[in-house]
């Protein structure tokens, strides 16, 4: 009975039921895109931060951060190989060694990193071989052969093909200096990166640098990156305690508190777009059920008790509720799956400024933003805004029971 | 009875030395106008030792030349430095490098020395105001601070010269913020002709513990001729051999 009471008043009203539907769907669909392009948005900066080239997780002598001299090295790689086999956890490992050099060609001389990496092991922890734009990536067999990035190249006046020089100091500290060929150019969107990095076989590396068994860095892949503080404790607790493991939330913990703060600032606007959108529903809410008092007044003369007056306001509010939730939470699911897989693209948006200012803040130059489609996480939002939908409706029905029938029936 | 107050103290300021002028009469000691030696580097590191061997000659501050003899696999590697301008040449990659100002700071043959501590060598006088900031019976302490706008990159030097002969005898090395950076002690002091010269020169970087630069002058030939090729381009492929 209260329910077709309920339902009748609905379509009674349909204007007002429309708008009602229309704002509170909208709200809806806003809300839930706006917070998967939000997490979208934060977790690709991570992601492509993380995986062009630091990586997820990271071992390397306790004193080296501080200190990263050749005296502060992983001293036998074989060991802590040994070690990484028998955790459980990790997807792939690489083993790096990062020294400086001096580059020279022809025409000049430019500083840089000189980084030795075991090629099909890098491809499984970085981006490094998927960003190669000319010529080829580096194979484990290699000798002489540089993998370098387009902006040094750029900078040496250098391509695919050509010779360039390096000299460097071993990890003995004796001179090391080679002639190489350049196998590749890569380009990751890291501006900095691409400008002063490249890439040898470390095989060869070990050869002319004296770097046998030993390393800089050795970077993992965990199977589940939400397990990684777990797995970051437990390889430290199995390494010796001159090596110290650390994960990306603590390697890159600048990125990580600029995210936070970012989500802090997206907290505060979503709280005000609830305050306004709260009270704009509020407000329609109220003027419909007070243009009804009247007509509550005449329910309650024949008979229909204040309970049953509450649960037909109730019910019309759920059924709004749930019809608009539905609507804008349905369409927001769509649209959060379809820009997941097919992420907004900002290139058109002037990406020159875009560009620079990535370049400025030396961050992955990302010009597609993609949502982030977590369909708990819509439900739960889903489920916010029909509570937020029911608590519109109480201040009313508060109000309206306040009225004894004689007095809402004589209400002008 | 003024007046021969006065005198006698104005004379005092005539008589008293500069920190220029100590700082010219040290370089007198360590320097000359052309000059040979033989130098013997021993790099130490929490992992090691190195020796290394090599010839040099100079021409006053501005010009000098360099040869490593030892170790086997480093000898022929030759170094000119013009003024402030490096240039190196390596006979594996046989070629001549010109060492950029990005890699100035960065060690120089593996040892506690970098390249900017060959190339700028010179430069104290010409960067630095020095003034004596204390003294006693036997020494005078200098503190050398960077001119404006010079291309340096200490903060501070702190230099103590023994009276006598002004022979230095150590130097503290600190960067902008005034924290030390390194001390380099000079010991072993011979004479050649006019020349007191230390022949030992150890070099002590304050944030690397174990590390510890040596440099021992095997032979010292003072004011001898040196041909004018010897400090050009082309002789760090011909003296090289």
């Amino acid at each position: 009975m209260i329910l077709k009471m309920a339902v009748r008043e609905l379509l009674t009203h349909k204007k007002r039921s429309f708008i009602t539907l229309l704002l509170s769907a909208f709200s809806t669909g806003l809300f839930i895109f706006a917070n998967a392009i939000s997490d979208g948005s934060h977790n690709q900066l991570i992601r492509s931060s993380v995986e062009v080239y630091p990586g997820y997780m990271q071992i390397t002598n306790r004193a080296f951060e501080d200190n990263p001299s050749f005296d502060n090295l992983i001293f036998d790689v074989a060991k802590v190989k040994d070690v990484l086999g028998a955790v459980k956890g990790i997807k792939s490992y690489a083993v790096r060694f990062e020294a400086f050099s001096l580059y020279s060609t022809e025409e000049q001389s430019i500083g840089g990193m000189f980084t030795a990496i075991e090629p099909e092991n890098e491809a499984e922890v970085s981006r490094l071989k998927s960003s190669l734009i000319e010529g080829e990536y580096l194979r484990r067999e290699d000798t002489n052969a540089l993998y370098i990035g387009a902006e040094l190249a750029k900078r040496l006046k250098v391509g695919v093909g050509e010779k360039i020089s390096f000299i460097s100091t071993g990890a003995d500290y004796s001179f090391a200096a080679d002639n190489l060929v350049i196998k590749g150019l890569f380009k990751t969107k890291l501006y900095e990166f691409d400008n002063s990095c490249a890439f040898v076989n470390k095989a060869y590396f070990d050869t002319v640098m004296k770097s046998e068994n030993i390393a800089t860095h050795i970077i993992m892949t965990p199977d589940d990156v939400n397990e990684i503080d777990t797995l970051t404790n437990d390889l430290q607790k199995a390494l010796d305690d001159t090596l110290e493991v650390k994960n990306y939330k603590t390697t890159m913990k600048d990125l990580i508190m600029a995210m936070e703060i970012d989500e802090v600032f997206g907290y505060i606007t979503l709280g005000i777009f609830f305050v306004v959108i709260f009270f704009v529903i509020s407000i329609f809410a109220f003027l419909s059920v007070y243009a009804r008092i009247r007509q509550i007044g005449v329910l309650r003369a024949i008979g229909t008790t204040p309970v049953q007056i509450v649960g037909m306001l109730l019910i019309e509010a759920m059924i709004l509720g749930i019809l608009s939730v539905g609507i804008g939470g349905g369409a927001s699911a769509y649209a959060t799956h379809h820009y997941e897989k097919h992420p907004i693209n900002f290139s058109n948006w002037g990406d020159v400024e875009l560009e620079e200012y990535y370049k400025q803040y030396n961050m992955v130059a990302e010009v597609t933003i993609p949502t982030e489609f977590n369909p708990p996480k819509i439900l739960i939002e889903m489920l916010v805004m029909l509570l937020l939908n029911l608590l519109t409706v109480v201040y009313p029905i508060v109000m309206i029971n306040r009225f004894t029938p004689t007095e809402a029936i004589r209400y002008v | 009875m003024r007046i021969f107050i006065l005198l006698f103290l104005f004379s005092l300021q005539l008589l008293a030395i500069t920190a220029d002028e100590i700082i010219k009469k040290v370089e007198h000691n360590i320097q000359s106008d052309s000059g040979y030696s033989k130098i013997t580097m021993v790099v130490t590191t929490a992992r090691g030792e190195r020796t290394m061997r090599m010839e040099s000659w100079n021409r006053g501050n501005e010009k000098s030349f360099i040869k490593i003899l030892y170790p086997k696999q480093d000898r022929g590697i030759t170094f000119l430095k013009i003024d402030t301008t490096m240039w190196q040449y390596v006979p594996k990659i046989e070629k001549i490098i010109k060492i950029p100002s990005s890699m100035m700071m960065q060690s120089w043959m593996g040892s506690d020395f970098t390249n900017d501590d060959m190339a700028k060598e010179s430069s104290i006088v010409k960067d630095y105001n020095a003034v004596i900031s204390a003294e006693d019976e036997k020494h005078y302490t200098l503190s050398l601070f960077p001119k404006e706008d010079a291309p340096v990159v200490w903060g501070k030097i702190v230099m103590q010269i023994e009276k006598e002969n002004f022979v230095p005898l150590q130097a503290v090395y600190f960067d902008e913020d005034g924290i030390e950076q390194r001390v380099l002690y000079y010991s072993e002091v011979k004479v050649f002709g006019t020349h007191h010269l230390p022949t030992r020169m150890t070099l002590l970087p304050s944030n690397k513990e174990k590390n510890k630069t040596v440099v021992i002058m095997d032979e010292v030939d003072f004011d001898i001729v040196i041909d004018d090729s010897r400090f050009s381009k082309s002789a760090l492929k011909r003296y090289s051999r």
